[in-house]
């Protein structure tokens, strides 16, 4: 656990200026075996501690690889010179932030930290049973992996706090001849989440089922065929559209690219989407559980809370920071996050999700005569103008309201605000995916989830 | 700095050795970074940050471990040292593990070592200034500008002694074309340089690249599907061509056997008009990484040559696992050969096709299949350059792309990591809605 060297050091921040001081460690452990090679063995640790001072509209910002109670002083010292220095040539002539009620959150316990031994080993068993039982497979590849970020907040204004975030997963991947004999590919996160590497996985049995369930896939797969290319009625699998929130809408209506000029400054209020769709950045409880990650105070010392986005289809708010929710006249929820020590908080997305509705997704697939239902993605990127794009991975042909052949690899397309509207039934389950990092300057582990959605996509051919 | 940094390296190799390894690679690092940030146009954030990195490779009995920190201090060194044989020795032995054995030791100062921050800001609100008055439709979403001095030593068991003291000015930029609430897509615009002598607006295509942002507020969706040319801008070729490269000459794809290129070493890969490779040495490359990841003295090769592929771009261990050659460097310096038609006689060449800036798409299949959204991108239509899209998908095969080209342009972008011409692919499947 870090040492607190930083609360005796409020005597030192400057009156009329918003201070954080943040202690942190990223830790992060994986290990690869390449058909029973194992090409990738690391540790890595990060540690270090941060100042960061807003005054007169603008950011200083310091950070140092040591931690001693000299370095906190100098990091401190050296965000004050930095701020003072862009203030005297770019200030704004803008006093604090609006005040925030003082308090303290303290969530972090000590993590348990396996030895590398514990990740090799179970992945040794996942590669020996895909080895034994798939030799036909042209590669295959497991991958155990952890990543915790510790971190110590003190500020000058709003809650103080303590915090771990591990988490840990099991990546496996297979790669067989396809028709053509050329490689077909899929791969799969095997369960995983919040906690400790040894906390989620004690058993590679356990993992068996899911690692047949992504042979047959992979089987299925070299027999696919490629999606008719147009606007297609589809269904887009809980992955998919998780990954929907968090690309297409979440980023849309992050506060700075909304500043920034995002699709989502003048839709404010306005209907994004139809009647069915809702959707919320939850901070640490979502329907009665906890977030995949969850996230208690943010780093410019915000008690984190829920963030709704779509209500019922309207656009109802933004993700902020401190200084965008007053300039937007909304209430911070918590989204400033910082990635490691030495990064700045930027408006990060928590665990971004759709709600469910009430549909049953065998009446969704009943409703369709031809179309398609679309399941895994490898990748997602969209646009600030909410233009998305999902690569497919795995998905099946709707013909006559029933499931047809398997999907090879596709992208499908869109722009948010008018897909959403095509929205027509979304499901009354939902599944949350949690191991991807999102990427924005800084990388940061996200959570996102939704129900299967059934909408209006532009999906690619050949 | 330089030598405290060879002491604390080779105090780092003690301590594997007394660990128990058999072998041992060791790189130090210490950099000082300087950076300004503008969020929405406005300046917003100065930081300066101070970071270390300590990064310990071990064999011992064939077996690998790898431990990263950010602390050099003596009893950071025992306990990594100690954690990197313990993470070791959890492995299977694999015969393929090494280090570059012992050659002439270099010692490098290049770059501007010495930041000249007031003239960085200048031209930062230099560049802000100049944004308005010339492209008035363009807004800055976020603008971030660097100077980072670096100190970095590479040592292994073997003699290994490198080391580089470099500094650079690096600038990302992202913005977008608005005119009442119509926007065009964002658009990144990177560059590197060693000096502050010219505007920033005059590096890479940063220029150009703002003029193109106005042309694309508003846009076109091509009607129905149909096989053109696909006529790729110097940062979509680095894009794709990146990718391809990395997923066809790289490691994975060679490891898992899954490469098409897996057999072709030495055969016709592309068209024979097309060399590529990775240059960190090329004069172009701002502060081009000397020393590769393995204690290796970086060499320019391409991995195309004339059409033919010519090297892998593998590491040690790959390359002793395949019995292939290395590859002679771990860069990102992609070097692409001009052709000898300027770009405008390659576009006046095409009936149909499309101008792509960014490629928006997910991770090409093994097979080289790929299929996205041309993002920044404009219909060419009977030799000429037209109206802005959006919704166009892409899709096509890499390794049969290669051989499709139509032609690459005289004209080379020069952005301080890479230097690469425009690239047209014939045969590429455009769609519309």
């Amino acid at each position: 656990m870090i040492q607190d060297r930083l609360s005796d050091k409020k005597a030192l921040f400057a009156a009329r200026a918003n201070t954080e001081l943040r202690a942190q460690r990223n830790t992060r452990r994986v290990a690869v075996l390449l058909n029973g090679n194992l090409v990738n063995n690391v540790r890595t640790e990060q540690f270090g501690v941060s100042a960061r001072v807003y005054e007169n509209g603008v950011y200083g910002f310091s950070s140092t690889a040591e931690y001693t109670d000299e370095t906190v002083k100098a990091v401190l010292k050296a965000a004050s010179e930095n701020a003072a220095f862009l203030s005297a040539h770019a200030g704004r002539g803008k006093g604090p932030h609006p005040h925030l009620m003082p308090g303290r959150i303290v969530t972090a316990t000590d993590l348990s930290d396996p030895e590398q031994r514990a990740y090799i080993e179970f992945i040794q068993a996942i590669d020996r049973y895909v080895a034994a039982k798939y030799p036909d497979l042209i590669s295959h590849t497991a991958v155990a992996m952890s990543d915790s970020m510790e971190k110590l907040l003190v500020v000058s204004d709003g809650t103080d706090g303590h915090s771990i975030l591990p988490r840990s997963y099991l990546y496996v991947t297979m790669s067989a001849a396809g028709q053509d004999g050329k490689p077909i590919e899929l791969h799969r996160v095997i369960g995983g989440g919040y906690g400790a590497f040894t906390q989620n996985y004690d058993n590679p049995e356990a993992c068996y089922a899911e690692i047949d369930e992504l042979y047959e896939r992979v089987r299925r797969k070299t027999e696919g065929v490629y999606p008719e290319a147009g606007n297609k009625t589809v269904i887009l699998g809980g992955t998919l559209s998780g990954m929907l929130a968090h690309e297409a809408v979440g980023h849309t209506v992050e506060a700075d690219l909304v500043i920034g000029g995002s699709v989502a400054g003048p839709n404010l209020h306005k209907r994004v989407g139809s009647d069915l769709v809702n959707l919320v950045d939850f901070a640490h409880t979502a329907f009665g559980k906890p977030t995949p990650l969850p996230i208690y105070v943010d780093d410019e010392g915000v008690a984190a809370t829920d963030a709704e986005l779509i209500k019922n289809g309207i656009l109802v708010g933004y993700m902020n920071n401190r200084e965008s929710a007053e300039r937007f006249g909304m209430t911070p929820n918590g989204n400033a996050r910082a990635f490691l020590f030495s990064d700045e908080p930027l408006i990060r997305m928590r665990n971004t999700a759709v709600l469910p509705g009430t549909s049953k997704l065998s009446d969704m697939i009943a409703s369709i005569d031809d179309g398609y239902y679309l399941l895994d993605t490898n990748n997602g990127q969209a646009d600030t103008t909410g233009e998305f794009m999902f690569g497919v991975t795995f998905g099946y042909e709707i013909k006559k309201g029933k499931l047809g052949r398997a999907l090879l690899d596709t992208t499908i397309s869109g722009v948010a605000f008018d897909m959403l509207k095509t929205v027509d039934m979304v499901s009354d389950e939902m599944v949350w995916a949690s191991s991807g990092m999102c990427g924005k300057k800084q990388p940061m582990p996200v959570g996102m989830g939704g129900p299967a959605l059934k909408c209006r996509v532009n999906i690619g051919g050949r | 700095m330089i030598e405290t940094l060879k002491q604390t390296a080779l105090k780092a190799l003690a301590a594997l050795t007394e660990a128990g390894a058999d072998k041992g690679l060791c790189s130090v690092q210490y950099k000082i970074t300087h950076e300004f940030n503008v969020d929405g146009g406005e300046f917003s954030l100065f930081r300066t940050l101070f970071d270390k990195q300590l990064k310990l490779n071990a064999v011992a009995g064939g077996r690998k471990g790898t431990v990263t920190q950010n602390r050099y201090d003596d009893e950071t060194l025992r306990s990594a040292a100690a954690t990197c044989l313990s993470a070791a020795e959890s492995a299977e032995p694999d015969e393929n593990w090494d280090f570059a054995p012992m050659a002439e030791n270099t010692d490098v100062t290049r770059g501007a070592t010495d930041p000249d921050l007031d003239r960085l800001f200048f031209r930062c609100k230099e560049l802000l200034e100049q944004v308005k008055e010339r492209f008035p439709k363009v807004m800055i979403e976020q603008f971030v500008v660097s100077h980072e001095e670096i100190f970095h030593v590479v040592a292994d068991t073997c003699g290994v002694l490198h080391s580089t003291h470099e500094g650079s000015y690096t600038l990302i930029m992202m913005y977008s074309g608005h005119e009442g609430d119509r926007a065009s897509s964002f658009m990144i615009s990177t560059a590197q340089t060693a000096d502050l002598d010219r505007p920033l607006i005059e590096l890479a295509s940063i220029e150009h690249d703002l003029a193109s942002a106005e042309k694309q507020i508003d846009t076109v969706n091509p009607s129905g599907k149909f096989e053109g040319t696909m006529v790729l801008t110097p940062d979509c070729v680095s894009d794709l061509l990146g990718s391809l490269l990395m997923q066809f000459a790289g490691e994975d794809g060679l490891l898992n056997g899954t490469s098409p290129w897996k057999d072709k070493l030495h055969q016709p890969v592309a068209d024979e008009r097309i060399t590529i490779g990775l240059a960190p040495l090329d004069e172009r490359i701002v502060c081009g990484k000397r020393v590769t990841e393995e204690g290796f003295v970086a060499e320019n090769f391409d991995i195309i040559h004339n059409g033919r592929l010519n090297a892998f771009a593998l590491g040690l261990y790959a390359a002793n696992k395949l019995h292939l050659p290395r590859g002679k460097n771990d860069s990102y310096n992609m070097v692409m050969a001009p052709g000898d038609k300027p770009l405008d006689e390659i576009i006046a060449s095409i009936d149909r096709g499309i101008l792509v800036g960014r490629f928006s798409g997910g991770k090409p299949a093994s097979n080289g299949d790929f299929s996205g959204v041309a993002k920044n991108s404009f219909l060419i239509e009977n030799g000429k350059v037209g109206a802005a899209l959006s919704e166009t998908m892409i899709s096509g095969n890499l390794a049969d792309m290669l051989f499709r080209l139509r032609g690459v342009s005289a004209e080379q972008v020069q952005s301080g990591y890479t230097v690469l011409p425009y690239a047209a692919f014939d045969g590429i499947t455009i769609s519309g809605k």
